[in-house]
């Protein structure tokens, strides 16, 4: 079998990339997105679903659940590519997150992107190459609300 | 929601379970406020052809199950400050889902009451289809 140095050595992609942080745009949090991903994944606390309740806590606002930030990572920009060529199907293999603050309604969300890493690793359905890309979110106020590893996996898939 | 303060824990503790079982409707709601056209996750006959028996679950779906359990395990005044969770297995409407935790160290740091667990969800075949590890921060008992 390949061992993932050897995938590594002969990987076709942009290592140029690797470090590199940009911009990938910003996103205003309404109330109604909140409660709507609230509800979606069956979350009860009233922090996240009631208004009333929200504003007269020590928050002030609505706060979103955690992990919020999937509602619209995906309506960022994409930020910089790596293009790995390995593989016939790419997966989502992960989240690493970190949190430092909730995210509220009214908030306007920054994000910057880069390539954290691209390594190869051995595992039960063969060799896998994962790609690393770490979100960093801060809010109007310049505050870090949370960093983000996002884990893609590429291998073969045989139907 | 009952508020857990440091004095309530001990290494070793569960947390949870909470069960969840997912509804083909309840895929399609998340899907629909995630905004993702992926098949895999829309589709029965896209996702056969990537291997599937049908639809699945986003990571991030069942990922923001296990934020669920830790932040309600917390109480309001807790504070889940990290959560890195692998999606091993992929997991479809139907299945039902045990969210779990267990304490695995408890630390108190720069006056900071930090406790460590490891977190995953397994599905009725027994799989472990999410797995990871979480820190939190407990208040004191006042």
């Amino acid at each position: 079998m390949t061992t993932p140095q050897e995938v590594m050595d002969n990987l076709d992609y942009d290592s140029s990339v690797v470090g590199v942080e940009v911009d990938v745009g910003t996103h205003h949090i309404t109330s109604e997105e909140i409660i709507a991903y609230a509800k979606s994944i069956g979350e009860t606390n009233p922090l996240y679903l009631d208004e009333e309740v929200a504003r007269a806590s020590t928050h002030g606002a609505l706060i979103a659940p955690p992990l919020f930030y999937n509602l619209f990572i995906n309506r960022l920009e994409p930020g910089l590519d790596p293009q790995v060529k390995f593989g016939t199907s790419g997966f989502d293999a992960g989240q690493h997150a970190e949190f430092f603050g909730p995210m509220r309604a009214g908030d306007t969300i920054s994000a910057k992107a880069q390539i954290a890493s691209v390594y190869a690793k051995t595992g039960r359905t063969g060799t896998m190459v994962f790609t690393v890309r770490r979100v960093t979110f801060t809010n109007q106020n310049g505050e870090k609300t949370a960093t983000l590893d996002r884990l893609n996996v590429r291998r073969d898939i045989k139907p | 929601m009952n508020q857990r303060y440091i004095e309530d824990v001990e290494l070793g503790d569960d947390v949870g379970p909470m069960v969840k079982e997912p509804t083909r409707s309840d895929l399609a709601a998340f899907v629909n406020v995630w905004g993702t056209k992926l098949g895999r996750f829309t589709d029965d006959e896209a996702a056969k052809a990537e291997g599937f028996t049908g639809v699945i679950l986003p990571g991030n779906m069942s990922m923001a199950f296990l934020a669920q359990l830790i932040t309600e395990w917390c109480g309001d005044l807790g504070k889940l400050k990290r959560l890195e969770v692998d999606f091993r297995r992929s997991i479809q409407p139907g299945d039902t889902l045990q969210c779990t935790g267990i304490v695995t160290d408890i630390q108190n740091v720069d006056q900071e009451n930090q406790v460590s667990m490891d977190v995953y969800i397994e599905t009725q075949k027994g799989e472990r289809a999410l797995q990871g590890t979480a820190l939190v921060l407990l208040p004191n008992r006042a």
